[in-house]
């Protein structure tokens, strides 16, 4: 019996921490390529949930399918702000001020969001998901294997984006150096916005994989931008890999403590996680000390 | 800037604090009971932004957590006074608590200074804002805190005065000893060691400042004075759970009343918190639903705008004027 608690354990974890790794990606990038910490990053979380909410409510589209707009719709959104708010903000002096930028950002898009959908639970369902497996006694629920399996697609997605394309090429480019890149021909303004945009609209995708999941509510996104925080910090820094190592420790540390400590407890332990983190290895498991913590 | 570490405090400014104190401690007896509460919380959290400044104002370490400290004080004091029981009376509980919750923020703030002053920039702001979610969770989770449903404190009763003036006098109290320490830090080696640190901490370090120190010291006395206004917080209210004073709302005010005030000066904190106070509750007392929309255009709009606040904005009018005319080159 032990056993199998345990195995259900780890495949709840694994599970749920292939979502949190999609749900940090977009931060990862952000936080690797601009080098700010973009507090904004739980509320896009909620924004694509409540878009596949709307597209849901207005047209019927599963949510599922409606995927697709909202990733272009964050997307676009995010490259605006990037290039009109948080551009003005690193431009006019230190990365503290992005901090409250982004943050005020997230307030007022958090308002936006009270005012159009009002501060009640909503939830997303999809006639799409798989059907409940059972393996041995262990139990794979439906919806959120269709949660993992998007999530992976959408992270192998990304990685080849940013391995094997021309804007991933010079979004790397400019992480590593950005007045070197310049200097070679990169449009550099062009890759921070394309990049902070591209992060809003993975950061889309994930919420409505999330919405699927977990039933949400506005002031939600202060726990994705902090699980975003915990995922890259447990991760590294930048890459995709990083954010899906993060993301399954950070999914296996909240199952296995509400599990075998108690169901209250798996923010005092993810939030400690993410404290002892920071003092012991802050570049992340797989980054390195190359940048430093500055 | 350098100049102001040695410059004299003339006697029109003397003169000028006094009278300002003066108009202070007379405003209860005219302004109506929902005046001085605006006045109550313009003093109590422009004090703990000015606290919060000792660190934040002076050098890069922004810390997006002071909550933590605010509310293991009021936690503290709490705790403290329903462990004593009815028998003692409620400003001996008072002052029993401010030592207290001084003693055990001096403690927690110098033990975990060690690992987080090690931290530069974003990740110190994040380290903060996670012990204050750690402080939070725990407060709420285990029930010996009883943070999920919060404790009740003796209501404090002055003769002659009811406890709305008797709450403005103490916050009054708590702000005027703040901006004194503050005054005092700032003028003395270790405000200007601090300023070096925000310059450029190596370099500080290099040219013999001992900058951990400083940072300590500036970091423990920020603790402490945060922590005590969290006790008179709690007090002045009566009745306190976790989600009253672990509020990252608490923490991100204390930013944005020293930015749209001026950072690191001493009458910035209450010029920015007077200022959001009066927007937020006078102006959009009937919209409550828009509050955070307003909170976030104009702290966008500040650090956009104005990234010196309102008092920098006044000392830099010149320099804007000569910028409108084209001659400065862009940086």
């Amino acid at each position: 019996m032990n056993g199998v608690i345990l195995a259900q354990t780890l495949v709840d974890g694994l599970i749920l921490g292939g979502i949190f790794a999609l749900s940090a990606a977009g931060f990862s990038l952000i936080f690797g390529v601009l080098g700010i910490i973009n507090l904004a990053h739980g509320i896009f979380v909620l924004i694509g949930a409540y878009i596949g909410l709307a597209i849901g409510r207005e047209t019927g589209i599963d949510p599922l399918a409606a995927l697709p707009i909202t990733v272009i719709v964050l997307y676009v959104g995010g490259y605006l702000l990037q290039r009109t708010l948080v551009a003005a903000a690193v431009r006019r002096g230190s990365l503290m001020s992005s901090l409250l930028i982004t943050f005020g950002i997230s307030l007022m898009l958090r308002d936006l969001i009270l005012l159009a959908f009002g501060p009640n639970v909503q939830t997303l369902s999809s006639s799409w998901l798989l059907p409940t497996l059972h393996w041995g006694s262990v139990l794979i629920d439906g919806a959120r294997a269709t949660g993992l399996i998007a999530s992976l697609v959408l992270l192998g997605l990304l990685s080849f984006l940013l391995y094997r394309t021309k804007l991933g090429r010079a979004m790397r480019a400019t992480a590593q150096e950005d007045f070197a890149a310049g200097l070679c021909g990169i449009d550099v303004d062009n890759v921070y916005a394309s990049t902070f945009g591209l992060s809003a609209a993975f950061a889309g995708a994930s919420g409505i994989i999330i919405g699927l999941i977990n039933p949400f509510v506005p002031s939600d996104d202060n726990y994705w931008t902090l699980n975003a925080f915990v995922v890259v910090v447990l991760g590294g820094v930048g890459s995709p890999m990083g954010a899906l190592l993060g993301g399954l420790l950070l999914g296996a540390i909240s199952t296995f403590s509400s599990q075998y400590v108690g169901s209250l407890y798996p923010n005092v332990f993810i939030f400690g996680t993410l404290f002892l983190m920071l003092i012991l290895r802050p570049n992340g498991l797989l980054g390195s000390a190359y940048k430093g913590s500055v | 800037m350098m100049g102001a570490f040695n410059k004299r405090i003339t006697g029109w400014e003397w003169l000028g604090a006094a009278a300002v104190l003066i108009l202070l401690v007379l405003l209860p007896f005219v302004a109506s009971s929902f005046q001085l509460r605006l006045a109550q919380q313009v003093l109590l959290f422009g004090g703990v932004a000015l606290a919060w400044s000792l660190l934040g104002g002076f050098t890069q370490y922004w810390s997006f957590g002071h909550a933590a400290f605010f509310g293991l004080g009021a936690f503290t004091a709490g705790l403290l006074a329903q462990a004593l029981g009815h028998g003692i009376s409620g400003p001996v509980k008072l002052l029993l608590g401010l030592a207290l919750a001084a003693l055990i923020n001096f403690a927690v703030a110098a033990v975990m200074a060690m690992p987080v002053l090690r931290l530069r920039g974003t990740y110190f702001a994040i380290a903060m804002l996670a012990l204050a979610q750690v402080l939070g969770e725990v407060s709420k989770t285990f029930d010996i805190f009883q943070g999920s449903m919060g404790f009740v404190l003796q209501r404090i009763a002055v003769p002659g005065l009811n406890s709305v003036q008797t709450f403005y006098l103490l916050f009054l109290l708590f702000a005027v000893a703040n901006v004194a320490i503050f005054v005092w830090v700032k003028r003395s080696r270790i405000g200007m060691g601090l300023t070096c640190v925000g310059q450029d901490e190596d370099t500080a370090a290099m040219l013999g400042i001992p900058t951990e120190r400083y940072k300590l010291l500036a970091f423990v006395l920020s603790a402490v004075l945060t922590s005590i206004g969290g006790v008179l917080y709690a007090y002045s209210l009566a009745f306190i759970t976790t989600d009253t004073v672990f509020r990252i709302d608490i923490s991100l005010n204390l930013i944005l009343f020293s930015m749209v005030g001026g950072l690191g000066t001493v009458a910035g904190p209450f010029i920015g918190a007077a200022i959001m106070i009066f927007i937020t509750q006078v102006v959009l007392g009937g919209l409550l639903h828009l509050h955070f929309l307003v909170t976030g255009a104009i702290l966008v709009f500040i650090v956009i705008a104005a990234p010196t606040g309102i008092i920098g904005l006044r000392n830099r009018l010149p320099g804007l004027a000569r910028r409108a005319t084209g001659s400065e080159a862009r940086t």
